[in-house]
C-alpha cells in the first residue's frame, strides 16, 4: 500500500510518516504543502527551525529526502501542477496532516481516497470546535478516521471511532492537543484495519449528527469551567 | 439509582449550572453595555418602541417564551416583520393567528442560492410573522441560516468586508426567534459569537436600528430562558 501524508509542516510530515511506515507492506511519501503560501525564505525558515530542534528529525528528514520519499509543493494543491505531481505518485491513500480543504479533483488522485483523523465522534459531531460541544453537551470526546468526501466531515466511510476521555486535560487547549495528539497512531491503527480481511467501513449516518460551528468565547470559557470542575464524560 | 446514574445526573446538573451563570454573566454585561450598541440617534428611529427596547434591556433577567404563541401552524400577523420581531424582543404582546393559506414549501437548493438582496425579500415575505421559522418544516432553512451566519457572515464583519446589514440582521433574528424552538446550543452560540465581534464590526449594524434593537432584545431574553 502506497501512502501520502499531506502535511502542513515537515515536522508534521515525518512524525505521522515515521509511525505509519512501521506497518508492513506501507510504502509512505511525504507531501509537503505551503498551505499558507508563505515566501520561500520565511517557508524554509520556519521548516528547518521546526526540524532542527531535534537531532532525531532531521535525521529523518535526511532520510526521507535522500530516498526520493519527500515532495515539496510550492503551488496550492489543487492547482493542475500539484495535482499532476501528485498523480505521479501513484498513491493509494492520502493521510490529511494539513489544514486545508480538499476539492473533489485532488481527492481522487488517491486510489482509495483521503483519510481525516478527526477529532470528535461521527456522526454526531461533524465541523468545528466538536471537542468543546461534546465536553458542553457531557458527551464522549474522541476521534474518528474516516475518508473525506467534498462536505464537512460528512464522507460516508468510517475506519474507525476511538473514545479518549479529557482525563487531566484543564483546558481547551490541552483537550484539542491530546486528541490532535492520537493522529499518528490512530492513522495506523486505520490503515492496518484497512488491510485486515474482511474489513468493513462503518457508516457515517449524517442525518444521526450535526454540524457544529467555531465556539463563542463565552462558551469556551464554560467549556474550560467544566473541564477545570472534572464533571466531563468519562 | 445505580451509582453511575447518579454521578451522571449530578455531573450534568453540575455543568448546566456552569452554563446557566455564564449566560447570566453575560446578561449583566448587556444590561450594562447595551447603549454602546444601540446609540441614542438609533434610539430616536425606534419611535414608540425606544421605550420597550430601553426597558427591556435595562431590566432584570426575564424571558417572555414566545414559544407558546407558535409555531404548530402556520402563522400570520397584521404587522410587518420588523414590527413583529420587536414585539418579540421587548416581550409585547405578538397579534398572531392561525393562517388559512399556508405558503408552499421553499426549495433548499434555490434558497441557498439566493442573493442577499432576494434572500431579504423571501426571507421577510415567507417569515412575515417570524415564529413560523420554528416550525419543523422550517428546520433546513434555519439550519441554512445558522450555516451561512457562521460560516460566511462572521468573517465579513470580522475582517471588515463589504455586507449586507439587512440580510445579517434579519438572519440573525430569525435565528434567534428559532432557538428556544429547537433548544439547540447552536442557535444561541452564534448570537454569542456576533455579540463578541469587535465594536467597530457591530457599529456597522446600526444602519438597521429597528433590527438591531430587535436581536439584541432576542439575544438578552434568551440569556435568561430556562433549560439550555
Amino acid at each position: 500500500m502506497r501512502v501520502a501524508v499531506i502535511s502542513g509542516s515537515l515536522a508534521t510530515g515525518i512524525r505521522i510518516a515515521s509511525e505509519v511506515e512501521r506497518l508492513p507492506g506501507v510504502e509512505v511519501v511525504i507531501v509537503d504543502c505551503n498551505v499558507r503560501m508563505w515566501s520561500p525564505l520565511f517557508r524554509w525558515l520556519r521548516e528547518l527551525a521546526l526540524v532542527l530542534k531535534s537531532f532525531r528529525l532531521a535525521r529523518k528528514l535526511w532520510s526521507y529526502a535522500s530516498s526520493g520519499k519527500l515532495v515539496i509543493l510550492d503551488h496550492p494543491l489543487d492547482e493542475s501542477e500539484s495535482l499532476e505531481r501528485l498523480k505521479s505518485l501513484q498513491c493509494d491513500i492520502g493521510l490529511h496532516a494539513a489544514n486545508v480543504i480538499y476539492r473533489q479533483p485532488t481527492i481522487d488522485v488517491f486510489r482509495l481516497g483521503i483519510l481525516n483523523s478527526h477529532i470528535g465522534i461521527l456522526p454526531e459531531y461533524r465541523g468545528r470546535s466538536v471537542a468543546e460541544w461534546s465536553i458542553l453537551y457531557g458527551d464522549p470526546t474522541g476521534v474518528t478516521v474516516f475518508f473525506i468526501d467534498g462536505g464537512i466531515d460528512t464522507g460516508p466511510r468510517i475506519i474507525l471511532r476511538e473514545f479518549i476521555p479529557p482525563r487531566d486535560c484543564r483546558s481547551v487547549r490541552s483537550l484539542k492537543m491530546k486528541l490532535f495528539g492520537f493522529d499518528a497512531i490512530l492513522y495506523r491503527q486505520a490503515l492496518e484495519a484497512l488491510a485486515s480481511n474482511g474489513f468493513r467501513y462503518s457508516h457515517n449516518e449524517v442525518s444521526r449528527g450535526k454540524r457544529y460551528y467555531v465556539m463563542s468565547k463565552i462558551f469556551t470559557k464554560s467549556v474550560e469551567n467544566i473541564l477545570q470542575a472534572g464533571v466531563v464524560s468519562s | 439509582m445505580d451509582l453511575e446514574t447518579a454521578r451522571s445526573k449530578s455531573a450534568r446538573a453540575e455543568r448546566q449550572t456552569i452554563l446557566h451563570t455564564a449566560l447570566l454573566e453575560r446578561r449583566a454585561e448587556l444590561r450594562q453595555g447595551w447603549r454602546r450598541s444601540i446609540t441614542a440617534e438609533c434610539l430616536e428611529n425606534l419611535d414608540s418602541a425606544a421605550e420597550s427596547v430601553k426597558s427591556l434591556l435595562s431590566a432584570q433577567d426575564v424571558f417572555h417564551d414566545w414559544t407558546l404563541a407558535g409555531s404548530h401552524h402556520w402563522m400570520d400577523c397584521q404587522a410587518g416583520l420588523a414590527e413583529c420581531l420587536l414585539s418579540i424582543g421587548t416581550g409585547q404582546p405578538t397579534r398572531c393567528w392561525a393562517a388559512v393559506v399556508v405558503p408552499t414549501h421553499v426549495s433548499f437548493v434555490a434558497f441557498k442560492k439566493l442573493s442577499s438582496k432576494d434572500r431579504v425579500a423571501t426571507l421577510s415575505l415567507r417569515y412575515r410573522c417570524p415564529l413560523n421559522i420554528g416550525g419543523e418544516g422550517e428546520s433546513e432553512i434555519a439550519e441554512e441560516l445558522l450555516r451561512q451566519l457562521m460560516v460566511t457572515d462572521r468573517v465579513k464583519l470580522k475582517t471588515g468586508a463589504e455586507f449586507d446589514v439587512d440580510d445579517i440582521l434579519l438572519k440573525l433574528n430569525l435565528v434567534a426567534v428559532a432557538a428556544p424552538f429547537k433548544r439547540d446550543l447552536r442557535f444561541l452560540d452564534a448570537l454569542n459569537c456576533f455579540y463578541e465581534l469587535p465594536p467597530r464590526s457591530l457599529s456597522r449594524l446600526r444602519r438597521n436600528p429597528r433590527l438591531l434593537a430587535a436581536w439584541l432584545c432576542l439575544y438578552a431574553q434568551l440569556l435568561c430562558a430556562p433549560g439550555w
